[in-house]
């Protein structure tokens, strides 16, 4: 195809990875969640918008305070850690009283949520895409063949990989990533071992809370925070978490590496049929291997 | 003939080999008890004849007819009927709800998609006289799941007979059920098993006052493999048997 | 048949009458919203048989809803059909051949999986409506120009408020009663019974020689039909149909008027409906952030009430029978 050029192609793959990075984050947030709590939590889509626009708000404010802005991406994710209060309030406000109920019932109780964050951000900000005064090209640009990359992306590619490690070493490592799996495994032998199941439950859905919200943040020198962002999202998100495997964070990684770059070259090609090429997908993985490429046993 | 043939049978779970090798043939009218310490391969063995689980090798054969790749619901219609040893039931419908869904489907009649089933005489006749058969009739607009235990038990009997099976398979029916209501569940069983003419079965307990009262043959299982095949009374005297099951 | 409607009859009864009464004592915007309930019943009772009944959560019944809207723009623009039997045979049609192949596929899991099987084909029919523009209108949709026959019967002389209202509302009316009773019919016959038992304990029913995944597809089809049924009978109401009918959160609607008046009874979709259709109006035209209320209305009933409000009303029948 002629339009698809070396330089047209290593735009596409690099933004096809950045778009994956943002994708891991928000899907990460869906996998621990259901790992550890069995829930689809489909409210990490509001996270997201929740930081995209709190991240705007917050950078707006630094730099009218007259911070200099090379200092942006600090105060972004900033942004997406201040809103870690989320997490334990959803959590026992809501999710605690959900927890022995059908599967149904849980999915439709994040749905409510959803349903409720999206008129919170209406709300508090009104129905006008809120834009940041922080440029993508701050960070200045990075040359490659005929063509050129915000650093910006490169630096968010790189936190999204750090994210990712410090996630598997913490959940691999550390005394509270044990007693996660633990409880991931077998809840009534964790609590028999004496691992408080509360705080765990706890702890995992704080951790996919800001997962949502620093993948929103991250996003905003990219494009405007607009309603109905978070509901785009978590259909992405959602096609991720099934193509990888519920629960499986590597296999979130994967996956969002495969929708991000279909997602780039699709939409360069045949805009209008992105969704429908990665809902199919979605449908082929599930049929020939309904555990997702990475997934445990049902 | 026989009713039912189980072919050199071999089933792996993982590397571990449950059964290894097994042949087992079994006629009209046997009352057959499966014993062995546990870990023997009896739950796997039953679950291989009713379908849940397929051998990793192996042929089970139901009156000449191969069924191996067959799926509980068609082992079912041929007439392989097995009770759940944690008793299985529909917990929110009534106890004579309970029992009518499994006279439907023995009957043919489920794919009945216009008729009220609360009017069918047949069924409503069917299903009564068999909650009395099994003591329930009192308690036939119970919840299923409001039942005590030991009735609890006696309903997914009792639904797997409605069923009229060939061939019965009944696993641990006692288990989680006092001395004392032992006897009484298996008194109550065995005579609906005569009323309901019933003749062939195959049961795992525990109990051996239960296995040598009941059964018209025995057989063990150690390791996967038949260690023993016989009469109850042989069974009883043989004394690497009792080593096995009671370590003496 | 009458025994099994005598428990109740009687508000069955009150209820047709006061529904047939609507157009002549409820101001126009009120037979409007009733008009649209009225099409929305087989659409929740559709989703209800799979749900309430067979225990599959369908996050993507929109799919269904447009299928039946499409269907009935598409012949009647294309193939100028006008007659509204033929249309609505015509969209139970494409869901039987639709749900039939969709259902196949989706019935093969449960729980969580099935729910997100269906919401992803609701999401690919989604995005083929909007890329389909030739046969689809695309992001626009399929405006529908002219009336249908309603049993033969010309009423295009009608202005078009006037058709709605009259023979219309009359026609939809008696659809949806027929369709109900028969609903009601399946749901308590031998087919119903067993239904409901592949939901309470699917390895108990197998064991008993229900085929689990037959009968789950017999029920997705049902269910297609019914809703797509409500979809042909709504285009002509909104008459325009647009692809967001099949996107998820219309799926979520469905989902939530079934829960609101309750899945755990057969009459409880159908309150949920009018509850809905009503409260969403008026909560809309007085306060903008409608979505709040729902979204805490979803939650306070999943976490107090999972019977939603037929659950409510009998537990309160029963409070002042006991007391």
């Amino acid at each position: 195809m002629a339009l698809l050029e070396p330089s047209t192609i290593t735009i596409l793959v690099l933004t096809g990875i950045f778009s994956s990075s943002i994708i891991f984050l928000i899907s990460a947030g869906l996998q621990i969640v259901f790992g550890i709590q069995r829930i689809l939590n489909l409210t990490v889509g509001s996270f997201y918008a929740i930081g995209a626009y709190v991240g705007i708000t917050f950078i707006n404010f630094f730099l009218k305070m007259g911070f200099s802005v090379v200092y942006g991406l600090l105060f972004l994710i900033l942004a997406g850690l201040s809103l870690s209060f989320l997490g334990p309030t959803i959590e026992r406000g809501v999710l605690n009283f959900v927890y022995k109920k059908e599967e149904a019932f849980q999915l439709l109780a994040t749905f409510g949520l959803v349903l409720i964050f999206e008129d919170m951000i209406k709300l508090i900000w009104g129905s006008y895409p809120q834009i940041s005064d922080f440029g993508i090209l701050t960070y200045g640009e990075f040359r490659f063949l005929d063509t050129s990359f915000p650093v910006y992306y490169f630096l968010v590619i790189i936190s999204a990989f750090l994210i990712a490690f410090l996630l598997e070493f913490f959940i691999k490592k550390t005394r509270q990533g044990k007693k996660m799996r633990s409880v991931a495994d077998d809840i009534e032998m964790s609590e028999g071992l004496g691992v408080k199941v509360r705080n765990i439950y706890i702890l995992s859905f704080t951790i996919g809370t800001v997962l949502g919200t620093l993948a929103g943040a991250l996003i905003i020198p990219v494009t405007a925070a607009v309603l109905g962002m978070g509901i785009e999202a978590i259909v992405l998100a959602f096609a991720v978490v099934v193509i990888a495997g519920l629960g499986s964070m590597r296999g979130a990684l994967l996956a969002s590496l495969i929708v991000g770059l279909l997602q780039a070259f699709i939409t360069f090609i045949f805009p209008e049929l992105t969704t429908f090429v990665i809902y199919l997908i979605v449908i082929a993985v599930l049929l020939i291997k309904p555990t997702g490429l990475m997934g445990k046993e049902i | 003939m026989g009713l039912l043939e189980v072919l050199e049978v071999t089933k792996y779970y993982g590397d571990f080999k449950a059964l290894d090798n097994v042949d087992l043939k079994i006629n009209r009218d046997e009352r057959i008890s499966i014993i062995g310490p546990n870990g023997a391969g009896k739950t796997t063995l039953l679950n291989l004849i009713s379908g849940l689980l397929k051998p990793t090798r192996g042929k089970i054969i139901l009156e000449g007819k191969n069924i191996t790749n067959m799926s509980p619901s068609e082992r079912c219609k041929l007439g392989i009927v097995k009770s759940f040893q944690i008793p299985s039931y529909f917990p929110n419908l009534t106890t004579l709800d309970n029992l009518k869904v499994a006279l439907i489907s023995s009957l043919g009649k489920s794919k009945n998609f216009l008729k009220s089933y609360q009017q069918d005489e047949e069924i409503n006749n069917l299903s009564e006289r068999a909650l009395e058969v099994f003591g329930l009739y009192e308690r036939r607009n119970f919840l299923a799941k409001d039942l005590p235990h030991g009735d609890k038990k006696l309903l997914d009997v009792a639904s797997a007979f409605a069923l009229r099976p060939k061939l019965i398979l009944l696993d641990e029916p006692t288990s989680g059920v006092s001395i004392k209501e032992k006897r009484d569940l298996m008194g109550t069983i065995m005579s609906a098993l005569k009323e309901m003419e019933i003749s062939s079965l195959i049961l795992v307990e525990h109990d051996m006052d239960i296995v040598f009262n009941y059964s018209s043959r025995v057989v063990v299982l150690h390791n996967g493999k038949i260690l023993d095949d016989s009469s109850p009374e042989l069974v009883k005297a043989n004394k690497e048997v009792a080593s096995v099951m009671f370590g003496s | 048949m009458k025994k099994i409607l005598s428990g109740n009859l009687f508000f069955t009864l009150i209820l047709i009458a006061l529904l047939a009464l609507v157009p002549y004592i409820a101001p126009p915007f009120y037979v409007y919203l009733t008009l649209t309930s009225l099409a929305y019943i087989p659409v929740v009772i559709g989703f209800n048989i799979l749900f309430g009944y067979t225990g599959l959560l369908s996050f993507g019944h929109g799919l269904f809803l447009a299928l039946g809207m499409y269907t009935t723009a598409f012949l009647m623009r294309n193939y100028t059909m006008e007659n509204l039997e033929v249309l609505i045979l015509a969209s139970a049609l494409s869901a039987f051949i639709v749900g039939l192949g969709v259902g196949y596929i989706c019935v093969k899991y449960t729980r969580i999986y099935f729910a997100l099987l269906t919401l992803a084909f609701g999401m690919v029919f989604y995005t083929l409506l909007i890329k389909f523009t030739p046969i689809t209108g695309g992001d626009e949709g399929l405006r529908i120009t002219f009336k249908p026959l309603l049993l033969g019967l010309d009423f295009r002389y009608l202005p078009h408020l006037d058709f709605l209202f009259q023979p219309y509302y009359y026609y939809v009316l008696g659809i949806v009663i027929i369709l109900t009773v028969l609903a009601y019919i399946i749901v308590s016959s031998h087919f119903g019974l067993s239904l409901k038992a592949i939901k309470e304990n699917s390895e108990k029913a197998e064991a008993l020689g229900i085929n689990i995944k037959r009968f789950r597809l017999y029920s997705f089809v049902i269910s297609a039909i019914y809703t797509s049924i409500g979809g042909a009978l709504l285009a002509h109401i909104t008459s325009h149909v647009t692809p967001i009918f099949s996107y998820w959160t219309t799926s979520g609607e469905i989902v939530f008027m079934t829960l609101l008046g309750g899945f755990t009874n057969f009459f409880g979709p159908i309150i949920g409906v009018f509850v809905y259709t009503l409260l969403r109006d008026f909560i809309m035209s007085t306060i903008i952030y409608w979505r709040i209320l729902f979204g805490a209305a979803l939650l306070l009933i999943i976490i107090f009430v999972p019977g939603g409000i037929s659950e409510g009303l009998i537990r309160i029948y029963k409070h002042f029978k006991g007391a």
